[in-house]
């Protein structure tokens, strides 16, 4: 049975080696923060992080998975209180998430879970991005540009400046 | 249980109906009923028992309020944050006392009509609903108090008068009362319920809530996870499908590919008519069984499409404009009147996409009682528990529609609805088990709605002054109301006629109406006609399919401002004045006037006439271009500051800016981020957006053949927020804001390179013949 570490949790899950790993979240393991957008890696919305690099969930097969740790959305918090050493709290978000909130960065949002999990990718490698550096990751680093169709574009450069400043303990 | 004493009281309250059902030991509530005339409310009681606490509004002992819209939430955040704030200020509560918002749900919302106009029209059954409550309030406040209602003042909920006060709660405590308030109107009717009758309403100059910065609540659940869109729904021991739509819009299914038992197990194909689907417990083994299915199914051949490479010229040259009477718009005076010079130009849109980020999903149950319910982000859930009910040929009271957040489609994408319930529905009867259908990309790009495209033939005259003399406009196109379900045309079952020019029901006549309102009063002769006809390929297609339309954000407004202000600007051009200081030298209107000038402030207009200089050989040209829109009571302009590259065709826009007078701004930080997503998407579809489509079916499938903007495409955009001093209505968000920014662009792009851009997405292909 493969097994899978989502969220810092293992999971040995029935689905076959070659099913993609965002039919694997949503369908048998409940993790629905990936949304299912194009299943063509066109768009980003089901976008996780393995090992710290963003992939498109709907179109990585769970085999290349083995040894791996997956991050999505949910997982973010924990993700953060590990990077920093901060005692377990279920109300504290990822900076990048706390960002969307006090920016009232989306619209109907249901892209930002791939484009909280791209900056939240950019912020860990580039703590003080520019507006090109954040344009850039959304738009050429990964197989596809970041799409919004609500054009929230302007809402989540906000948000990743706050975010960065979030995350320097500077806001 | 609490013992209800049946020894009504009963009060007048401005036409409304307050009754104190009985004491009860410790709680108590207000709740708002509806007067629905007799017998109504009982045909639909599974969907809305008046008996249940369905009501607009439920005040509680502790002074909390639930509030109940029959609107959902498409992202603007307005039912959970100006509707909020406008219920709120009516009571004269704080907006944090009202803690629950429900939405949509047929059976637990009493509000029909579809989610549209928000703030225009749909906001006033909220707003008289509140008025109605803190009046019945008012009246139990004056009886506990001993004094006269006029006596009564009302400040964050505690009503106080005669030297004594009140909290909501405290006056409705250890009570149980109804308010029963006049409407009319039917549930499921396309506009639903509407609140009658003239509560006193607070004065706009009184307002403490209205016009706070109020965060939108349901952001935090969305971002943390903790929110369930519509597509994370589970149902016990359902199916998954992937529906196989067929070859074009016209095929019909002559015979299905064959599902391999040992391939696919568990899976099964389903057949209604020419709807055709895979099921299976597993979504992934749907999805690759629904593929395999498809690639050996057999459908007719159908080619009655004129392609979208030669649109234009067909909507031109082969439709028969004379079947559907025309309408008229801004008339006065005329138009033949000899002009000293004249423009003439003739402009074109095309079909659009709501191209939802998330493909249309939904989920439906059909018990063996023959009841249904269906999880689904509808725009208009009492609508379409009517769509499903005839579908069915069962009653509208033995289905219920829930509602969920999903993604932004900006319209109505699929007839009335999101898209799929009804294949949902039809799977599920057949199968006996609850099931979900997911759209592919493909299935949303190539069988949803499309926005309709449209041809515009426009004249100006200038006098001697080189002002506007005549202004005549013919614009033409197909209807944009098609609600028809497509898995019900699919499986040959009832449903709503597509627009005719016949059709009884006023929002599905074939007819184009002038949407742009005429806003230069100084131009002596104006003729506008609107000219409408049936959907391409509807008639000949033998599922009645064809190219269905649907009204997408500003919908025929976009459509026929753009051709209005391209030519105004192309006519100042021609008169060698600068765009936006003609623009003003041509309105009557002082509100037109300044929102123009604060425009030319904010963005640092420099006054002159078109083309701009150009150094030579400059291999990029730049430009500014202006737009200016009246739309629900608000006053809309956009300067465009774009750069193009001659020898490719590229366009870039550097600069936005906005300026809007909506009204009263309920909530400025809301319109804010609506206003800038708003202008942005209308970027995106200035710049790429084309439905492509050959001779049967729609060929912009995915991302990469109907291409949107993207965060590297965003210019600077500043967003100026400018009301009236006496506005007296609410300003809608983000419509104007995204139908400003073709027009604008295309007006930069004129100022720019001296040639007209009279169509739009302004992509290298076209760029480089508007240039040749």
């Amino acid at each position: 049975m493969p097994k899978l570490t989502v969220n810092g949790e293992n999971r040995e899950v029935k689905a076959s080696p070659d099913t993609p790993l965002l039919y694997v979240l949503r369908g048998e393991l409940d993790v629905m923060t990936p949304k299912f957008g194009c299943g063509l890696a066109q768009c980003g919305a089901c976008s996780v992080l393995v090992d710290g690099e963003e992939v498109r969930a709907c179109i990585t097969p769970i085999s290349a998975l083995e040894g791996k740790e997956v991050t999505t959305v949910d997982g973010l918090p924990a993700r953060w209180s590990k990077q920093k050493g901060l005692a377990p709290n279920p109300d504290r978000l990822h900076p990048v998430q706390q960002a969307w909130v006090d920016e009232q960065v989306p619209q109907c949002g249901i892209c930002q879970f791939g484009m909280m999990i791209k900056v939240t990718e950019l912020l860990e490698h580039n703590p003080k991005p520019s507006d090109a550096d954040i344009k850039a990751a959304l738009t050429t680093s990964g197989p596809s540009p970041h799409l919004c169709r609500c054009a929230s574009y302007a809402a989540i450069l906000d948000g990743a400046h706050r975010a960065a400043k979030l995350m320097a303990g500077e806001a | 249980m609490t013992q209800v004493m049946e020894t009504p009281d009963q009060f007048d309250i401005h036409g409304a109906s307050l009754s104190r059902r009985g004491f009860i030991g410790a709680g108590g509530v207000l709740l708002v009923m509806l007067g629905l005339p007799a017998g109504r409310a009982l045909a639909q009681s599974n969907s809305l028992d008046a008996a249940k606490p369905a009501s607009w509004i439920e005040i509680h002992a502790d002074s909390t309020v639930t509030m109940r819209t029959g609107k959902c939430d498409f992202g603007q955040s307005s039912i959970y944050t100006a509707y909020r704030q406008i219920v709120a200020e009516e009571l004269g509560m704080s907006v944090e006392a009202i803690t629950t918002v429900i939405a949509g749900d047929t059976d637990r919302t009493p509000d029909g009509g579809g989610t549209f106009g928000l703030l225009r029209n749909a906001s006033v059954n909220m707003r008289k609903a509140a008025a109605y409550t803190r009046e019945a309030v008012l009246e139990l406040a004056a009886q506990r108090f001993g004094v006269p209602r006029s006596a009564l003042t009302i400040t964050k909920g505690v009503i106080s008068g005669g030297g004594k006060s009140a909290t909501y709660g405290e006056l409705i405590s250890g009570q149980t009362l109804r308010l029963t308030i006049p409407v009319e109107g039917s549930l499921t009717d396309f506009r639903g319920l509407v609140v009658t009758g003239n509560p006193p309403m607070k004065s706009p100059k009184d307002y403490t809530e209205v016009g706070k910065p109020i965060p939108n609540p349901i952001i935090a659940p969305k971002v943390s996870g903790k929110t369930q869109w519509v597509g994370d729904v589970k149902l016990p021991g359902m199916l998954h499908a992937r529906v196989i739509h067929p070859a074009t819009l016209g095929s019909t299914l002559v015979t299905p590919g064959r599902l391999d038992a040992a391939q696919f197990p568990g899976a099964k194909l389903v057949q209604v008519g020419n709807l055709l689907a895979v099921v299976s417990p597993d979504e992934w083994q749907a999805v690759m069984a629904a593929q395999a299915v498809a690639a050996e199914t057999k459908w007719s051949d159908w080619a009655a499409l004129p392609t979208s490479e030669k649109l234009a010229e067909h909507l031109r040259t082969k439709v028969d404009w004379s079947i559907v009477p025309p309408t008229k718009g801004a008339t006065k005076g005329d138009t033949q009147t000899p002009a000293a010079k004249r423009h003439s130009g003739a402009y074109f849109m095309p079909f659009l996409k709501h191209a939802p980020i998330g493909p249309s999903v939904s989920l439906a149950d059909v018990r063996p009682d023959g009841s249904v319910m269906v999880h689904t982000h509808t725009q208009n859930a009492q609508f379409l528990r009517a769509a499903i009910a005839r579908m069915l040929s069962t009653g509208e009271d033995k289905v219920v529609i829930r509602t969920y957040p999903g993604p932004g489609h900006f319209g109505r994408s699929n007839g009335g609805n999101a898209g799929s319930e009804d294949e949902a529905v039809l799977l599920s009867r057949a199968l006996g088990v609850p099931v979900r259908v997911q759209w592919m990309r493909h299935d949303d790009m190539g069988w949803s709605t499309q926005s309709s495209a449209m041809v515009a033939d426009l004249a100006i005259g200038l006098g001697p002054d080189g002002r506007m003399l005549t202004y005549q406009a013919t614009h033409s196109g197909p209807p944009m109301q098609d609600d028809r379900p497509i898995g019900a045309l699919l499986a040959g079952l009832p449903t709503i006629s597509a627009p005719t020019p016949d059709n009884p029901s006023p929002i599905h006549t074939a007819k184009m109406g002038i949407a742009d309102r005429w806003i230069y009063g100084a131009v002596p002769h104006v003729s506008e006609v609107g000219r409408g006809t049936y959907q391409i390929g509807e008639r000949e297609s033998p599922l009645k399919v064809g190219l269905r339309d649907h009204s997408m954000r500003t919908p025929i407004q976009f459509q026929q401002n753009f051709p209005r202000e391209v030519a105004i600007s192309e006519a100042a051009m021609l008169a060698g004045k600068d765009a936006l200081q003609f623009r003003i030298d041509h309105t009557e209107d002082p509100r037109v006037r300044a929102v123009l000038e604060r425009l030319r402030e904010e963005s640092g207009w420099d006054n002159r006439a078109s083309p701009a200089a150009k150094a030579k050989g400059a291999k990029v040209l730049r430009g500014r271009g202006v737009s200016m829109m009246l739309r629900d009571n608000g006053y809309w302009a956009c300067a465009a500051f774009i750069a193009v590259t001659f020898a490719t065709g590229e366009v870039k826009v550097e600069r936005m800016v906005l300026v809007a007078d909506p009204g009263i701004v309920v909530n400025p930080l809301q319109l804010k981020r609506q206003a800038q997503a708003g202008c942005l998407m209308g970027i995106s579809e200035a710049l790429h957006e084309e439905v492509s489509f050959d001779t049967g079916a729609v060929t912009s499938l995915d991302w990469s053949t109907y291409p949107i903007l993207t965060a590297a495409q965003m210019p600077d955009l500043k967003v100026v927020i400018a009301p009236y001093a006496g506005a007296d209505v609410y300003g809608q968000g983000s419509e104007s804001a995204n139908a400003l920014a073709a027009p604008a662009m295309a007006g930069a792009f004129l100022d720019a390179t001296g040639r007209p851009a009279r169509r739009i997405p302004l992509r290298p292909d076209y760029v480089k013949a508007m240039l040749a």
